[in-house]
Parts: C-alpha cells; structure tokens; sequence
C-alpha cells in the first residue's frame, strides 16, 4: 500500500495536482468574474443595458443574461470533457477504472 | 375567481403522485437498512438519475413560483437570481464535486472533520446544517399551506399536516432512496409542466418573442423600466451580495452536498453535475420567458390582479394563475399539483440532510463517539427523522404568518456565511486550523443573524421601526468577508498542538481528494 505522503511528493502527483488546479481556479475565476461584471455593470450602464438588442423590447440585459447561461453550460461541458480526462486517468497514466 | 372551490383534476392529479411516491417509500424501505443506504441510497445512484435529483432541488419552489412571481412585479432583475443560480452550478462542478465526493460518505461534517478536530468539526457542521434546513423548512411548508389553502380550499393546518406526514413517511421509511426517487419523478413531471406553460404561454403570441416582451411592457404599470435593469435594486452593495449568496450559498447547503455521497464515484459525480446544469439551465431560460409572458397576459385581469397591481394570494400564485389563463380548468389543476409535489419533494431532501446532521453528526460520532452499531443508528435516524418531522409540523402551524421570503434569505446566506468558509478552506487551503474554523463560522452565523434583524426587511417591515440600522436588505457580502477573515486571522494565529497536527494532514487529504479512496490505497 503506497503511503499518502509519499505520493503527495511524487513529481507526477505534483503535476497532476498542478494541472488539475489551473484549470479549476481559470474556469471558475473567468464564469464567477463574468458573472459580477454582468451583475455590476446593470447598474452602471443601465442605460445601455435597457437598450434593445433585438427588435424594439428585447434589450441588451436580457440577452447577455442569458448568454452567460449559455456560457455557463458550455463551459461545464468542456470541464467534463476535458477535464474529466484528467481525473480519470490515474496518477502514472493509467486508466483507473472503465 | 380563484380559490372558489377545490379543483378536481388538481386534486386527481395530486392524489396519484402521493399514491407513486408512497409505492416508491414501500419499495425503497425494503432496501434501505443500513446506515449507508439510509443516508446515501448505498452511493448506488448513476450520474443521470442524480442530476434530475439535483436539477429537482433546485428548480424549487422558489424558482417555479418565485422567479415568476418576481419578475412579475420587477422585471430583467430577476435575472440575478436566474444566472446565479446556474453560475452557481458551475462552479460547484469545477471547484468541488469530485473532492467532495472522493472525501465524503455520508454529509458534508465528513470534509470538514477530515483533518480537523472531528467531534469539534462535527457538532459547527450540525449546527450549520440545521440552521439551514429548519429555516428552508418551514418556509417550503408554510409556502406550501398557504398553496393549498388558495388551490384545493383545504384548511391550512390540514396542508401543513399533509406535507409533513408525507415528508416525514418518505424519509423515515425510505431513506435517500425513496428521497432521491420521489425528486426524480417530480423534476420529470416539472421539467414538462414548465415546458407545456411556455408553449402555451408563447402560443398566445404566436411565438413572437419581439411581441410577448413588448406587450410586457405596455401592460405593466411600470413599463418599459422592467426590461431594463433596476426594477428591483439599483445600488451595488445589495447587488454583490446576493451574487454571492448565490455564487458561494449553494456550495454550502446540506441537502445538496449530500447528494455527492450518493454516487459511486467522483466520475459519476462530474457527470451528475453536467446533468443538473443542463437541465436546470434549460429550466432557467423556460421560467424567465414564462414570467414576462404572464406580466402581459395576467396584469389588468381583476380575477387575478386588483386595481393598484397587488396579485391575488400574492406574487408566488403568478405562475399557477397563467396555467389557467392559457390552458383552462384542466391545465391549471395539472400545474397546482406539480407545485404542491415539487414542494414535497424538496422538503424530503431538506428534512433528511437535518436528520443525518442529528443522528449521524451529532449522536453517533460526538455523543456516542462511533462507539453504535450500524443498525441501531439506522434506528436512531428514523426516530430523529419523525421527531425533526413534528417539530417542524409544529413551527409551520405556529409560524403561519411569518414572511417566507425572509426565511428563504437567512437559509441561502447562512449556507454561504457559515458553512461554504468552512467548506471551502477546508478544501484548498492548508493553514485553516480547528480554532480558526469554529471561530470563523461562529462569526458568519452571528453576523448574518444580526445584519438581518437590523436589514429594513426585518427591522423596518417586519418590526414597524422608522429606520433601518443596516441600511441593505441582504448580508452576506458583510457576513461572508467575517467569516473568512476571522477563519484566516485566527488560523493562523494559532500555535497550538492541534494547528500542527491540522496543517500536517492537508497533503494526505489532498491526495484523497484528488485520486480518491482507491487510488491512493493501492
């Protein structure tokens, strides 16, 4: 049975730790700031916000609301392709379990 | 006019999803006898079947009939509300859900007492879970009542009974398996509800959007203001907080984060948050288009909306009243049903994360110290369960006229305030020791508790004071950054022996995280 903290200092264990992180704190950081700026920026640019994007009544808020749902969605899609790789691959490459 | 007399095809409609959901219970309970299946279904649920479980949750209540009700009086703002939900989700599955469930078994206490002092780290966790659940409660239960009441003529004390009974039967006979399924079925029959409303809905405009936002703005009294934002807030402050309490409040609700642990792995995991997403993205975008429509097709109507724009029976009945504009007597009793079951369902899930912070957190591992078998715990949890179930039976009757809205506010900013800082340090920062973690939820709770009674919700509205002595309605931009500041300050202030021992185990837990249970024993 390998010990824990020894597969904590294992270099592919780092690795794998490493990249596993970036993409965590990039994806989340990036929706969570859109996000707030969404939040943010109805307050301070209402007026442009309350313009209409489409047509005469569909405005800008509303359609960027429901881009960054659109955002959302196609970001989680691409973690559990791409980073569900990641996390079922096991520590030295090997498929852990199909 | 509404509440005339109960409604035969509602009353049809909803006495075939109780006689389903107690054929599900009788089924479940057979399988449910250890701890184990009791609290996480024996982690037997596939990804698929969680994330309908999940999106089932979440499109509450409070989004089916609050959203619409709210984007009825306010307009675009409640968009807020409608993405954070869904950014919320996100982010859950990106930062959390496989660590989650590579560290957890049965309830969240599991990722907090990992490393830090357990019998500590396990009674903050009750305590955080139930300052949670019994406020979600009671507000679901007397939302619930107050339904009843308007669409079936049912006395309010028989509605609350009703809902509690079954809630309690579902739970205490059949675990998370009869909760899981009972959520699965009901998220099925909204997810076609909801879809049936916006066809209908959209029908009476012939599909054109341009048109239905439009006549939106011509019917409300307000106009064109609700297609903009700052129908509902406009200062900056109120607007953070409730992004955040959205953004870090879901991570940190117990019933929710105990659905990770009924999934075999942290693969299935993953993949039941790509459900829920989904679905309740989709959801999402269905329940904001059915909010404008209903503003063009209910306001003016005295049936439903007096002269000076007050809803009848209030802003939650907006969504069961369009059912009935667009689809008639027969349509209108399909959507009432839905409603009450999407309730029920909900308050199952609430009411079994309360009992496992009870019976699991609380009695086995603090006062009893492990030191319980499997199956008289298994006993305890059912008793715990019935009376969790009286007492909040108890509290719905007595609490009949408490405003809803504000206990749904505490609910969502206490998980944010108290239980995500936890959760989330816990996780990714090393340095949080024991100390840190008590002193830093025992702020949140405080704070948040304080900052709301003073808020012009409680302190003006609800007391009849003159002037507000916390100026803003939510709290949690104040109650999460005390939180988190006194965690970090006090952690790593700490030079006790237990510190040492809390900062040594991160790399052993972050190894268990990150290849799970099996990885890391081969």
């Amino acid at each position: 049975m390998a010990n824990e903290s020894e597969i904590f200092s294992d270099p592919d264990f780092q690795r794998l730790l490493a990249k596993r992180s970036r993409w965590r704190w990039s994806l989340s950081g990036a929706l969570i700031g859109i996000y707030f700026t969404y939040c943010l920026a109805g307050i301070y640019f209402k007026d442009a916000f309350s313009q209409p994007a489409i047509g005469t009544s569909i405005t800008w808020g509303i359609v960027l609301g429901y881009l960054v749902i659109a955002l959302a969605i196609v970001l989680s899609m691409v973690y559990i392709r791409v980073i569900g790789r990641l996390y079922d691959v096991g520590l030295h490459g090997r498929e852990s379990q199909q | 006019m509404i509440g005339s007399g109960p409604n035969v095809s509602a009353i049809l409609v909803f006495i075939t999803f109780i006689l389903a959901s107690l054929g599900i219970t009788y089924w479940a309970a057979k399988r449910t006898r250890s701890t184990g299946e009791f609290y996480t279904a024996g982690s037997k649920i596939t990804g698929a079947q969680n994330g309908f479980a999940l999106a089932g949750d979440f499109m509450s209540a409070a989004s089916f009939l609050g959203v619409t009700g709210l984007i009825f009086i306010g307009g675009a703002d409640a968009l807020l509300f409608v993405v954070g939900v869904i950014v919320s989700w996100a982010f859950i599955l990106f930062a959390f859900a496989e660590r989650m469930r590579n560290l957890g078994r049965y309830t969240f206490a599991d990722i907090v007492a990992f490393r830090l002092q357990p019998e500590r780290l396990r009674t903050f966790a009750a305590v955080g879970a139930l300052t949670v659940a019994i406020p979600y409660l009671i507000a679901q239960m007397v939302g619930a009542g107050s339904l009843i009441e308007t669409l079936f003529g049912l006395p309010y004390f028989v509605a609350v009974l009703v809902v509690g009974g079954l809630m309690t039967i579902y739970v205490a006979f059949g675990g998370m398996l009869a909760t899981t399924w009972v959520q699965v079925v009901k998220a099925g029959l909204l997810l076609a509800g909801a879809t049936a409303l916006f066809v209908l809905a959209m029908a009476q405009f012939g599909f054109d959007f341009e048109a239905m936002f439009s006549n939106a703005a011509e019917a409300h009294p307000r106009g064109r203001i609700i297609l903009g934002p700052g129908g509902l807030y406009d200062d900056p402050i109120n607007v953070i907080s409730i992004a955040l309490a959205f953004v870090c409040g879901t991570a940190g609700l117990p019933h929710v984060l105990m659905r990770f642990f009924t999934v075999p792995d942290a693969k299935q995991a993953r993949r039941s948050i790509g459900y829920a997403v989904v679905i309740i993205g989709y959801f999402q975008c269905l329940i904001v288009v059915v909010g404008f429509a209903s503003i063009g097709l209910l306001m003016g109507d005295a049936d439903y909306v007096d002269a000076s724009g007050r809803i009848a029976g209030g802003a939650n009945m907006v969504s069961v009243y369009l059912s009935r504009v667009v689809g008639g007597e027969l349509f209108y009793g399909l959507i009432s049903a839905v409603a009450f079951a999407t309730i029920l369902a909900v308050v199952a899930g609430i009411l079994l994360s309360a009992s496992a912070a009870v019976a699991h957190d609380l009695y086995a591992k603090v006062i009893r110290r492990g030191d319980i078998s499997d199956s008289d715990e298994v006993k305890v949890s059912r008793v715990v369960t019935v009376l969790l179930g009286i007492g909040t039976i108890g509290l719905s009757l007595w609490f009949k006229d408490i405003n809803v809205g504000i206990l749904a506010t505490i609910a969502l900013a206490v998980a944010a305030s108290v239980n995500f800082p936890a959760i989330f340090l816990a996780l990714f920062w090393k340095d949080l020791t024991t100390r840190g973690a008590v002193a830093g939820g025992i702020t949140g709770l405080v704070v948040v508790v304080v900052l709301i009674i003073l808020s012009p919700v409680v302190w003006v509205s609800a007391l009849g004071n003159p002037i507000a002595i916390f100026p803003y309605s939510y709290p949690t931009l104040f109650s999460i950054g005390a939180a988190f500041f006194v965690t970090i300050a006090v952690s790593l202030s700490d030079k006790s022996k237990r510190a040492q021992t809390d900062r040594a185990a991160y790399d052993v837990q972050t190894v268990r995280c990150e290849l799970g249970p099996s990885e890391a024993a081969d």
